[in-house]
């Protein structure tokens, strides 16, 4: 038993240090790493086609999906990214309406409208993503950030500060990445 | 997940694997350093040149991509602020405060969007489901004495989502009774949409239907469906053939870019023929199948036609004009007295295009009559919101009939507000412009005017250079509007021309003035003119003496809102010697659609005013040029509501 074991571990040894073994495992070591490179490659030309390329980066490499995604698959994440931002304005607005109660109706407003861009925006823009028909994706994003502008000019026109500008501001420049990928999909 | 303070702070560096500068082509990384015995390092360097190679050639061929324009028509204006000021309005020379629009702090507490403002949003004429969202008008066709129109419909909500086709019927293209969803997504082979598709009368006075389905793995695939009960001339049940789908994407076709089957037409073989449009690369191409029997198809060598640089093409359609006659063809009619157009609706732009050409039926080509025009770089059939639009032949009038699907330019929020989006426009009929040959003429089914009530007729007003008349009228929310203009021809003659560019969407719309227009009817208009709508003529002469006439449509100071569309859309539109300029409005709250020319130029405007509403809407009359008198006649017709 033992000696055949010691057989085969021979025979194993010999196999991976025979120059044929050496070429395939680089062949295949060279091919993982083109393949890992091909990938970001895809993220960093894609991102040069937003307009701001190092959000565009952040936004996609924090996903680990990125790592395999086609176009169409990085415009998903960017879609769960305005997703993940929506809710995370939607909870700051749930905060502030207890800390800020003179700025209810302004908040409530902004409910509505980040509502829109969670229930319809983006529902739609990944089902528009995933059959093809990016072009609704593209309507989707774009009007997240007017969403986000309206909760921004919601606070002025009633006379207040916005304590949302920096919330706001991010949604817009998310959305404005990710319609900016959905525009190089559509584009070709 | 990035935190909040990195998204608020885009341009802080980041921590990447590699440094992030711009990629040159041929940009190599760095071979590691290994030591190997001699034959392994022949082998290893063996290795190294491919992957060097391999890797030259991926980066070769994915160079930098150069930053798009992001401006399109796509998404109302994302410039927040500018709405405020209402800059050059008449109302200044009227004593109207320019910043009439302030909220008093703290005694409005509505925003922009009340359920006033919304509800008045609402057609009267116009074809639209009662609630959620609408998209491409399918299937259009008159059948056993009624007019069907099917549409992709989603149930849910006031977007696009899952899609069945929505139903209705009409005995006059105006009043409609809504019916049961015809198709739904019930099968694998349309699970995630029944899309868009076009109705074929055999014959033997049959129907049959193929449409796309969105498989439930997101493929794109053609179907066939037929009435349950040919003998209902309600169409109320349909049936999908038990063998669908009955094309897949053929090789070389991506499965996502493999829709819209159009009406089929019969060959010389005596075979059925569709297209369907799709792309290779950035070329929009339409694929050619011919038919027996619906169910088993055979795909033609090459394409009916493609063109470079147009990207996918959606909704194809085609069909013959006739070189003299003024009514329209049946599909499936060709000869010496015809032409065909190609039509597409172009992804990339949203925007419907087409062209005039021959159609040879042996070959199953077509070739346009000016290349330089061809399909989806030259002619729009609607320089507005227009898209997905699909023609019938209408066989109980003998004409050709366009369908367009007329979307949103609001935001999201308030379609859900207000529960619905989108419309169908007036349907048109199709002619070629007998005058012009290079064009087709698109106008109102003759149907709309039975709509028209009181009319207030204005006969020869003479505008001066500046005018701006306030037309007298009952109401102003549903109008069919009929005008001529005249420049005064002695300006025209002694006006030194100059060979200044003009377009509509770049000029800053009715406001900026010329020596020879912009002129026309302010729609949708609240006194002062805080909002406004302008679709105007403008005519420019050039250095040759010629003029040239544009056509536009002006919503930049259509509404004080901020969240909307502000675009201003048009064209140049052919003007004949000896022809008065002319434009018909059809006002139908909010929504404009404008004709130049007996249909030469349209263009349709979705307008969303918070003042110029219900009593305050108002119609006016402008000539803003600065050196030509225009006489303008108008009537002007109050437009029932329709049963819709």
């Amino acid at each position: 038993m033992e000696s055949r074991n010691t057989n085969f571990l021979q025979f194993l040894k010999m196999k991976i240090s025979s120059p044929l073994t050496i070429l395939f495992l680089l062949f295949l070591l060279q091919q993982t790493l083109l393949s890992a490179m091909a990938d970001l490659q895809l993220i960093k030309n894609t991102c040069k086609g937003t307009p701001s390329s190092s959000l565009c980066l952040k936004i996609l490499l924090a996903d680990p999906k990125s790592q395999n995604a086609d176009l169409t698959g990085l415009a998903l994440i960017g879609v769960d990214a305005i997703n993940n931002k929506g809710l995370e304005i939607l909870k700051q607005i749930v905060a502030l309406k207890e800390s800020r109660p003179e700025l209810g109706p302004v908040l409530d407003h902004c409910a509505e409208v980040y509502l829109a861009v969670v229930d319809a925006d983006v529902l739609s823009s990944r089902d528009a993503l995933r059959t093809g028909m990016a072009k609704f994706a593209e309507q989707g994003m774009a009007d997240s950030a007017v969403e986000a502008q309206v909760c921004e000019g919601s606070f002025g026109e009633h006379g207040h500060t916005s304590p949302m500008l920096g919330s706001n501001n991010a949604m817009i420049d998310v959305a404005n990445v990710v319609r900016a990928i959905v525009h190089i999909l559509l584009y070709g | 997940m990035a935190s909040s303070s990195d998204l608020e702070n885009p341009n802080a560096s980041s921590a990447l694997p590699y440094s992030y500068t711009p990629l040159p082509d041929g940009e190599q990384t760095a071979e590691p350093a290994v030591v190997l015995h001699p034959k392994k390092a022949v082998a290893f360097l063996v290795c190294a040149f491919l992957s060097v190679g391999f890797l030259v050639a991926l980066i070769g061929n994915n160079g930098p991509l150069a930053p798009k324009n992001l401006n399109t028509n796509v998404a109302p204006s994302t410039v927040a602020t500018t709405a405020k000021t209402t800059p050059l309005s008449r109302g200044v020379d009227k004593g109207v405060s320019e910043k009439a629009f302030r909220p008093l702090l703290g005694a409005d507490n509505s925003f922009p969007w009340s359920s006033n403002m919304l509800d008045w949003q609402r057609t009267g004429f116009h074809f639209q489901p009662e609630k959620n969202w609408m998209n491409d008008p399918n299937g259009p066709v008159f059948y056993k004495g009624w007019y069907h129109l099917f549409y992709q419909y989603h149930p849910d909500a006031p977007v696009w989502g899952k899609i069945v086709w929505g139903h209705a019927v009409s005995k006059d293209l105006i009043n409609w009774r809504h019916l049961p969803i015809a198709m739904e997504t019930d099968q694998w082979y349309d699970e995630q949409g029944v899309w868009t598709g076009s109705a074929t009368i055999l014959p033997d006075g049959q129907l049959v239907v193929l449409y796309t389905g969105s498989t439930n793995e997101s493929v794109q695939v053609q179907n066939l469906a037929y009435p349950a009960d040919p003998n209902d001339p309600l169409l109320i049940n349909w049936v999908k053939y038990p063998g669908n789908p009955v094309l897949v994407p053929p090789p070389g076709i991506d499965d996502k870019d493999f829709r819209d089957p159009t009406t089929a037409w019969k060959t010389p073989e005596g075979k059925w023929r569709i297209t369907i449009g799709s792309k290779i690369n950035k070329t929009g191409i339409s694929l050619v199948y011919d038919t027996e029997d619906f169910k088993t198809f055979e795909l033609l060598d090459g394409v009916l036609h493609a063109v470079p640089g147009t990207g996918m093409w959606e909704c194809v359609d085609f069909y013959p004009i006739s070189k003299q006659t003024e009514n329209g063809l049946d599909t499936s009619v060709d000869g010496p007295g015809v032409k065909h157009i190609v039509k597409a609706s172009m992804d990339d732009d949203r925007h419907d295009y087409y062209a005039i050409g021959t159609y040879d039926a042996y070959k199953g080509k077509w070739t346009p009559d000016n290349p330089t025009l061809d399909v989806g770089i030259g002619l729009r059939y609607d320089y507005g919101i227009y898209y997905a639009s699909k023609t019938f032949y209408d066989q109980n009038k003998n004409r050709r009939v366009l369908w367009s699907w007329i979307k949103e330019t609001d935001t999201e929020a308030s379609d859900i507000s207000k529960g619905w989006a989108s419309l169908m426009g007036v349907p048109r009929t199709i002619l070629l412009d007998k005058k012009t040959k290079s064009n087709i003429i698109q106008w109102p089914v003759e149907e709309i005017t039975a709509l028209r009530t009181d009319a207030t007729v204005f006969k020869n007003l003479v505008l001066e250079a500046g005018a701006l008349v306030p037309l007298n009228l009952p109401a102003a929310s549903q109008l069919d509007i009929v005008a001529e203009f005249e420049l005064d021809e002695a300006t025209v003659q002694r006006l030194n021309g100059a060979d200044v560019a003009y377009d509509c969407a770049q000029s800053g719309g009715a406001a900026t003035r010329g020596a020879l227009g912009p002129f026309g009817l302010s729609v949708l208009a609240h006194d002062g003119l805080v909002e406004h709508t302008p679709v105007y003529f403008y005519v420019a002469k050039g250095v040759d003496g010629n003029l040239k006439t544009f056509f536009c449509a002006d919503q930049s100071r259509s509404s004080t809102a901020t969240d909307v569309d502000k675009s201003i859309y048009g064209n140049i539109v052919p003007v004949l010697k000896g022809e008065k300029l002319s434009m018909r409005i059809l006002v139908d709250h909010s929504i404009v659609e404008s004709f130049a020319q007996e249909g030469r130029t349209c263009i349709t405007s979705r307008v969303y005013p918070t003042k110029a509403i219900y009593n305050n809407a108002r119609l006016f009359l402008f000539n803003n040029a600065t050196a030509a008198t225009v006489t303008a006649s108008i009537n002007v017709w109050q437009m029932k509501s329709a049963d819709i």
